[in-house]
């Protein structure tokens, strides 16, 4: 597969523009000052613990948006089945864990 | 393979088309790789597994034929209604959807095979090896006996202390991995490997089904698969997972069967409605009623699928809301079925319908179908299960939806694919005996059971009193069962007499045939299409037939076909899996003899399983195969 995309990069150009390594990068640094944050936010001591929680799942769901999109190419035309079965799948297990704290954790 | 039979135009001969090792005779069928060998592999697999499981049904029925009958003692009968559920759902009626999925789906979209040849053989392996485990219980020390659901704490060490749920759970976990595989695979042949002009909304409603049931097996397995590593560990290391007097609760594993399992019962009909979609059509000489809302409604049904799984569990005591709710999404699926049951009507409605065997079998699903679906709406009442739960009514139901749909529809479609698979059709005569003779005695076998259910007749019970009124009716239901049992062995007498006729069957044998399988020879080249078709419509090859063509416009010249190569490494992977389960198995247990203790104790034998599983697959790494081509010349040779 990946010799193919090779040999076919040069005719795909002209159809849709190919991106710079600039914005990668920007995400890159961005990616990297979200894991500093959450990490500052328990090492530094100090913080609220309950502040901390909720920071460390705002900066999780940030990442996994990011790492999603642009490093799994999610945000690129032709990955509407990758994101369809990746619902599907956040669904199920979904799913499953509220079955399991509702009714196995809680009860 | 997908980016083979894409880049075919690009690829130049390469002059080794001629040097490719064929295997012959039994080499050929372990190291084949070609789908349609595949398919023909699950289907004898698949139908030993329902032959034993059908045997297993019929002792089972023997021993209920009077009351108090002293046929079978009560241990043998938990463990024959235990196998007899276990190896028909995963056994036998999967491999057998497996074996047409096979067969028909690289044809009906025009692929010349699946979009990973290697794993597709991989699956077949690593399902007949855990069937093979599962059924060597019965030499080995006693068969699994906690019922097909293997409820803990019934399937814990504590009340079933014999190696049975062993074989059960690690069986199941490698025929597991074979179906997990094939779901994977047809999810990424559907998409990938359509030929061009095959818009999603153009593909033939079986691989609709095929591409819904797929991904509802990639979302259901996983959980199974959790589930038998859990107790596993519970059984075999000791862990506590479902124990409560180590903190564990067994209504957990209540829930994560019936995650799966519920999902499961739609990987089986799903492929049943695809059949009967296909079939009704052909034999009305209409196109399918309805084509975009049967779509609908399979999402629909597989995505309300997942969300049922509490009505198996209404008297667990989940309380009157979950009740409720669970109630609710389960009626709400009797909608797109109806929507199925209508839209096949209507397809047969004012169509030119003609009764061939395969059409009788779905013109005999309709109704009986919708039979078990009825029953299936009264289960979903909550009030009204904790009347039914655990009795011949719910057997009733269950059968209905899985034998007289599932089982009718499977039969429906071999006998309309069988000359596309082996180029040789099925007597219709033999056929028709088939269909009476089965679908009267299901009828006879279980229908009178949802009457000794509402009586109070109750399930996976050995034996009964006299004078309960249960008396005729299971005497009725025992001869049926005989009846069904008469219907398969016709339907077996019918495949053997016809190997032994000439192959030869025509490219389109029903004549009225819709779909890209009957535009190719019977049975097809291995290379499938010499020249992948051009797709103008739904119905392709019916589109071009209106039209006054006689075969598909090809969309690609003529040229050279690249073909996967023929390995042995799925079989030896499979074989790996195999021994490691096994050695793994008997880790705890004492042998009389030192060695054989020192082999199980220290994971010696699990360790050489695990070395020929990994080695193959270093094997498959390291070793690149770049498959051989099949060259023009040779195309335009035959």
């Amino acid at each position: 597969m990946a010799t193919e995309q090779h040999s076919q990069e040069g005719v795909v150009k002209h159809r849709h523009r190919h991106e710079g390594p600039q914005k990668h990068i920007v995400v890159f640094i961005f990616s990297i000052v979200l894991t500093l944050i959450a990490f500052a936010a328990v090492a530094a001591g100090g913080v609220n613990p309950a502040f901390a929680v909720v920071l460390l799942l705002v900066m999780a769901v940030l990442q996994v948006f990011v790492q999603m999109g642009f490093w799994m190419h999610l945000k690129d035309r032709g990955h509407l089945i990758p994101i369809i079965f990746m619902i599907g799948g956040f669904f199920v297990a979904g799913t499953s864990i509220i079955m399991a704290l509702y009714w196995v954790w809680w009860d | 393979m997908a980016q083979a039979a894409h880049s075919l135009n690009s690829s130049k001969p390469l002059g080794h088309g001629h040097s490719v090792k064929r295997h012959t005779g039994l080499m050929d069928w372990i190291t084949t790789v070609d789908h349609k060998k595949i398919a023909i592999l699950y289907l004898w697999a698949g139908g030993l597994f329902f032959g034993i499981g059908g045997l297993e049904a019929i002792l089972i029925r023997i021993q209920l034929i009077k009351p108090m009958n002293a046929f079978l003692d009560a241990q043998t009968f938990n463990e024959l209604i235990t196998m007899h559920g276990t190896t028909m759902i995963f056994l036998g009626v999967m491999p057998i959807i497996f074996a047409l999925m096979n067969a028909v789906i690289p044809l009906q979209i025009g692929a010349r095979d699946v979009a990973f040849p290697f794993l597709n053989a991989l699956g077949f392996w690593t399902f007949l090896f855990g069937g093979i485990l599962l059924n060597l219980s019965w030499i080995m020390g006693g068969a699994p006996d906690a019922g097909w659901t293997a409820y803990v704490p019934l399937s814990s060490t504590t009340y079933s202390n014999t190696h049975g749920v062993d074989f059960y759970t690690i069986g199941l976990q490698i025929a597991g991995l074979g179906t997990l595989i094939g779901g994977i695979n047809f999810l990424a042949t559907i998409i990938t490997m359509r030929a061009p002009g095959m818009s999603f909304m153009r593909m033939p409603m079986f691989a609709w089904t095929t591409f819904i049931t797929s991904a509802i097996i990639l979302f259901a397995f996983p959980a199974v698969t959790v589930g038998l590593v859990l107790l596993t560990f519970d059984r075999i290391l000791g862990a506590n997972f479902f124990d409560v007097a180590g903190g564990g609760n067994p209504v957990l594993w209540q829930h994560i069967f019936w995650i799966f399992g519920h999902p499961e019962v739609y990987i089986l009909i799903l492929p049943a409605f695809g059949i009967i979609s296909e079939v009704i059509p052909t034999f009305s000489r209409k196109r399918l009623f309805g084509y975009s809302s049967m779509v609908f409604a399979t999402i629909l049904i597989a995505f309300l699928g997942f969300m049922v799984w509490a009505h198996h569990m209404f008297t667990t005591g989940l309380g009157p809301v979950a009740n409720a709710l669970f109630s609710v999404s389960t009626m709400l699926i009797a909608v797109p079925t109806g929507i199925k049951i209508f839209n096949w009507l209507f397809t047969m409605w004012g169509g030119q319908v003609r009764f061939t065997t395969p059409n009788l079998f779905a013109a005999g699903f309709i109704p009986t179908f919708t039979m078990g679906g009825v029953t299936g709406v009264m289960l979903a009442s909550a009030p009204a299960d904790f009347q039914f739960h655990d009795t011949y009514f719910v057997v009733a139901h269950f059968h209905y939806v899985i034998v007289g749909g599932l089982v009718l529809g499977l039969f429906a479609g071999l006998h309309y694919w069988w000359p596309k698979m082996f180029g040789r059709m099925l007597s219709e005569k033999l056929g028709k005996w088939t269909f009476w003779t089965f679908i009267i005695g299901f009828h006879m076998t279980f229908f009178v059971q949802h009457f000794l259910g509402l009586m109070g007749m109750q399930r996976r019970v050995f034996t009964y009193l006299p004078n309960q009124q249960f008396d005729l009716l299971n005497l009725v239901s025992t001869i049926g069962a005989g009846l069904m049992g008469v219907g398969t062995i016709l339907f077996l007498l019918n495949a053997f007499l016809t190997s032994r006729r000439p192959a030869d069957a025509a490219d389109d044998p029903w004549e009225d045939g819709r779909t890209l399988e009957w535009t190719i020879p019977s049975p097809p080249p291995e290379y499938n299409f010499k020249q992948t078709p051009l797709v103008r419509g739904i119905d392709a090859f019916w589109k071009e037939k209106t039209a006054g063509h006689k075969g598909m416009t090809p969309a690609e010249p003529v040229g050279s076909i690249h073909m996967p190569s023929a390995t042995v490494l799925p079989f030896t992977m499979s074989v790996g899996i195999f021994i490691a389960g096994l050695g793994f198995m008997f880790s705890r247990d004492e042998f009389g003899n030192a060695f054989m203790s020192f082999l199980f104790n220290n994971y010696i034998v699990t360790a050489i399983g695990l070395v020929i599983t990994f080695g193959s697959m270093l094997l498959r790494s390291l070793y690149d195969d770049h498959g051989w081509h099949i060259e023009p010349e040779e195309l335009e040779g035959r």
